[in-house]
């Protein structure tokens, strides 16, 4: 894990988002989520995902409901609210838009002087 | 017993813990994020303390992040809290408000009652408001203004307060008083406006220069007079205008500071405009602001000098930080070291008194404060019975009801939510009375002000934002409180069981009992009131005052003006002016319609003196508490005009005149007071001096009140019209066959016209005079009589209910006793007796209140006793009757019971 990246800041609501996208999970079914779908290559410490989602769900975009895992242990399951759903196609594109435009910038040639 | 009822207190359980276990879900949550996590480590390979502690490391610095996750979990919890609620409550109004759609005539009738209740308190409180809280406009600092009363003893009445003062005192007591920022001295009457007959009358205030500085008030328009303006030697003829007559007759021109206008004693100059509603320290309303010095000159000659006429109002401005009590006992200082009349009179060593402006002069509090008290008590009264009414519909509808209730909790809907579904219907029903009630609101305020406090200005409307939020705040509580006792019993659950039961609370007459007797018995006091008054104004109105008001017109002149600077051109105007009053008492007495006519100086109600009088045999005249003796010069036939009647002797002969024979005629107490022992018929009275010509006493007539209705007995005497001296101000008097009003203005006429002498001339019933002495009682009597007739009305209409769900209820035992052979006339029996026992009881509670709280009423009566058995037996037989009208639809419904359905139906 020594090789991991810093998450640049304010992707992680996305990401979170992203992750809920396909279902309700609860809080550490998406870090594993997040881990398996970057290889392990994203750094992110635990308790700022939590934060994430507090922070996600205070401002409506996900919705938290107490349930039981699969071991009979009660966890709070998050889903995407609608609001959730609009923000995240919204910040997806932006995203993408935005990483095209930095790699298209950096990977260009240089130019010899 | 709990001090809060456990129904209640569930109803308002809130989650008052909700950060501990909000917190304590944060770190649940974080707790199985790290057991996964050490978990899931575990299961590749590590060893379980490290992989516990490399859990930990991963989820980094706790003690950081906990606090902070708490912190957005509360706010966000908090938010959804307030969602759910809200749209809890969208969910529980609509269907609160399809539910009251559903039963439009319960709807109808629990907002019309709450809309008479709540729209009647407002309307009184805009009363109160004005008269109580409020006060006088555009006072500043009104706080620190006072009235100022003086208290002397008298040797026989004891301490007497009073509130009228002379120059002197007025003038020792602004130089001397050290307590206060400013003395300021006023009185009020009336003018005339413009010249010729169409001159107009208006009220007139008169004030020294400094009572606008010492109120604190500004001009609208111009300036208020200046104290040299009003000079007690050479006072200016300059006047302010109120701004009721600026806008009404001038059209509210800006130009009319520095013009001259037409009072009644002349030209006057123009030099301000008072601002709108300013009514100096009493309510009543003002037209025109006269300087003090200008009206004292008619009252004596020696005004500013004189301690025997007292006709100055008086009230200061207690300086910052001064008490009331200090700044009196240091105006009585200040009177004293400065009296400089007689010493042995008892205002030498009066008492200075500082009371509220909302005070008269004698230290009590105005008729119309006490008035709009009662008025505050009776609306409230009127909407307790209301809030009582509706409290009780909702619970007959709750029970109704029974069956979609349970099915609400037979799908699980928690009691609470049950409850709050009861309040948000109240509260809807009071919401809609509340805005059906700013109507009642605006026309009872309408009537109030056009018929019971018609004298008083009224700057601002009937509904003001003040009486709104009045009547958002009673809906409100009206709203929780009607709904409080069936939102109670959801919560506790006995509403259930109490439908299980099948009666509810398990007695026959069930939840409705109480309220209905609370009420009977609150309208039962109403009417008692009203009854009470109505009786108390009867008597004063038809009191006999020793003259017949009620038959006599009262008629004046005003007179071309000439300037009669010289007094031998005084002289022979008033010759030519009692001449031209004999001319008019002709054209009168032979006026169609008339009975008949007189003249008179000083008349009861209108004005009365006092003159020297020496009587042989006395060294001094007795004094009376009541003062006098009191002097009238009047025709011959006056007293038969006026209907005093003669008890012995005889009246004046139409040759008794100017000139003639001096005779007197003296009334039953001073013919008791002076000779008690002799004939007072024959007797010789003197007046102004020792050795002054003999009056011989002709005859004796019965006393007549003088000012008062409750008047203590007062010496009076009459001589011939024209034998008098140093007094005058002549009235006509005339008897018309028909009621006075419709003669008033043929009289007017028949005395204008045909005279050089005479600009034009007035005519109004005596009864004018005396109606504000009755204002009191006709005050009481329509206030308790409408609250009573409206508390009747939602009593009514509230036993009618609770007899019909009575029945509704017993259908089963009805339907038994049917059965068994019970014939309909016992039927009808059984359920008017029900309803018989209610306002029985109603009434036996009610009238024992009314008895009870009597010592505080019978001060406010006239003649009448709070145990008036025509009151107790009229509101008894009301009562009743209302109970049997109530009851008799749902005692011919019972007779009706189907005995084989009521059967079935268990």
């Amino acid at each position: 894990m020594a090789e991991s990246l810093p998450v640049v800041k304010g992707t992680l609501d996305v990401l979170v988002l992203k992750a809920l996208s396909w279902g309700p999970m609860h809080g550490f079914e998406v870090t594993r989520w997040l881990e398996e779908r970057s290889g392990g290559k994203l750094g992110i410490e635990d308790s700022a995902l939590y934060q994430s989602l507090y922070r996600l769900e205070e401002r409506g975009f996900l919705s938290g409901e107490w349930g039981v895992t699969e071991n009979n242990r009660r966890a709070r399951y998050y889903r995407v609210t609608s609001d959730g759903r609009t923000h995240l196609r919204a910040q997806a594109t932006q995203w993408v838009k935005y990483a095209e435009a930095v790699s298209g910038i950096l990977s260009a040639p240089a130019r010899s002087t | 017993m709990p001090l809060i009822r456990p129904g209640i207190r569930r109803l308002f359980d809130l989650t008052l813990r909700r950060r501990d276990r909000v917190k304590h879900d944060v770190e649940e949550e974080i707790a199985l994020h790290i057991d996964l996590r050490a978990e899931q480590l575990r299961a590749r390979g590590t060893g379980p303390d490290e992989a516990r502690l490399e859990a930990l490391r991963r989820f980094g610095t706790l003690d950081l992040a906990l606090p902070a996750m708490a912190q957005t979990a509360y706010r966000r919890d908090r938010r959804m809290g307030i969602r759910e609620w809200l749209e809890a409550t969208a969910q529980d109004t609509r269907y609160a408000l399809r539910g009251l759609r559903r039963e439009p005539l319960f709807t109808g009738f629990a907002v019309a009652t709450l809309a008479l209740g709540i729209g009647a308190n407002a309307a009184v409180y805009g009363v109160v408001d004005r008269l109580l809280i409020r006060g006088p406009e555009h006072l500043n600092d009104p706080d620190r203004i006072v009235r100022i009363t003086a208290t002397i003893t008298d040797e026989r009445r004891g301490e007497v307060t009073f509130g009228s003062f002379g120059w002197v005192m007025y003038d020792n007591l602004r130089r001397h008083a050290t307590a206060f920022d400013g003395v300021a001295a006023y009185d009020r009457g009336s003018t005339t406006l413009g010249r010729g007959r169409t001159a107009r009358v208006i009220e007139s205030g008169y004030a020294t220069a400094d009572f606008f500085t010492v109120l604190g008030v500004r001009p609208a328009l111009g300036r208020f007079y200046q104290a040299d303006e009003d000079d007690p030697v050479s006072p200016a003829r300059v006047v302010v205008i109120g701004d009721a007559l600026w806008r009404g007759q001038f059209g509210g021109d800006r130009s009319i500071v520095g013009r001259e206008i037409e009072l009644g004693d002349g030209q006057y100059t123009v030099v301000g405009v008072a601002p709108k509603g300013f009514t100096g320290v009493n309510l009543r309303r003002v037209d025109v602001w006269i300087p003090m010095s200008i009206s004292s000159r008619n009252v004596t000659s020696d005004w500013t000098r004189s301690w025997n006429a007292s006709w100055l109002q008086l009230v200061g401005r207690v300086k910052q930080g001064v008490t009331p009590a200090a700044a009196g006992a240091e105006a009585t200082r200040a009177h004293r070291a400065s009296y400089d009349g007689l010493p042995s009179r008892n205002l030498a060593q009066a008492r200075i008194g500082l009371v509220p402006l909302h005070f008269t002069g004698e230290g009590t509090e105005a008729s119309e404060t006490a008035v709009s008290r009662w008025l505050l008590g009776v609306t409230v009264v009127v909407l307790l019975i209301a809030c009582t009414n509706v409290s009780n519909l909702l619970l007959a509808r709750a029970v109704r009801r029974r069956g979609e209730v349970g099915v609400r909790l037979a799908l699980g809907a928690a009691r609470a939510r049950l409850a709050r579904l009861f309040l948000t219907e109240s509260v809807l029903l009071a919401a809609f009375g509340g805005v059906m009630a700013l109507l009642v609101a605006a026309g009872i305020s309408t009537m109030v002000r056009q018929f019971l406090l018609s004298d008083i200005e009224w700057p601002a409307s009937p509904v003001s934002a003040r009486v709104l939020g009045v009547c958002l705040f009673v809906s409100l509580v009206v709203g929780l409180a009607v709904g409080l006792a069936p939102a109670a019993h959801a919560a506790r659950g006995s509403l259930m069981s109490a439908i299980q039961r099948g009666h509810p609370s398990g007695r026959r007459l069930g939840f409705g009992a109480w309220p209905t007797v609370l009420q009977a018995g609150l309208t039962a006091s109403l009417l008692i009131g009203a009854g009470l008054f109505t009786l108390s104004l009867h008597r004063a109105r038809t009191a006999h005052l020793g003259f017949e008001s009620e038959r006599v017109l009262v008629g004046q002149i005003y007179w071309i003006d000439e300037d009669q600077s010289d007094s031998a051109a005084q002289a022979v105007a008033r010759a030519e002016r009692a001449q031209a009053w004999q001319r008019a008492l002709e054209r009168v007495r032979v006026m169609p319609g008339i009975e008949r006519a007189a003249l008179g100086v000083g008349s009861p109600f209108g004005s009365s003196f006092s003159i020297r009088l020496f009587v042989p045999g006395w060294d001094s005249i007795p004094r009376l508490p009541t003062g006098g003796p009191y002097i009238s010069a009047v025709t011959s036939d006056y007293f038969a005009t006026v209907g005093t009647r003669l008890m012995r002797g005889r009246v004046f002969r139409e040759t008794e005149r100017e000139g003639t024979d001096r005779v007197a005629v003296v009334n039953e107490t001073m013919a008791r007071t002076l000779w008690p022992d002799r004939d007072a018929i024959g007797q010789c009275i003197r007046m102004w001096e020792v050795h002054g010509p003999c009056s011989r006493v002709v005859g004796i007539v019965e006393d007549a009140r003088r000012y008062e209705l409750r008047e203590e007995p007062t010496m009076q005497y009459y001589i011939p019209l024209g034998q008098e001296r140093g007094f005058g101000g002549t009235s006509l008097f005339a008897r018309p066959q028909s009621t006075p009003r419709s003669v008033a203005d043929a009289l007017k006429h028949t005395i204008e016209t045909n005279d050089a002498l005479i600009e034009r001339a007035v005519a109004w019933p005596m009864r004018e005079a005396i109606d504000p002495i009755l204002r009191p009682w006709r005050l009481g009597a329509t206030i308790f009589g409408l609250g009573g007739l409206l508390a009747l009305l939602v009593a009514a209409l509230g036993l009618y209910s609770v007899m019909s769900y009575s029945v509704a209820q017993r259908s089963h035992e009805l339907g038994v006793r049917i059965a068994l052979g019970a014939s309909s006339r016992r039927i009808v029996a059984l359920v008017m007796r029900q309803s018989l026992v209610l306002a029985a009881a109603g009434l036996a509670g009610g009238i024992l209140v009314a008895v009870w709280s009597g010592r505080w009423v019978e001060g406010l009566l006239f003649e009448t006793t709070v145990r008036e058995p025509s009151v107790i037996g009229l509101t008894i037989a009301v009562l009743v009757a209302t109970a049997v009208a109530a009851s008799l639809l749902p005692a011919l419904r019972a007779r009706s019971v189907d005995p084989m359905r009521a059967l079935r139906s268990d």
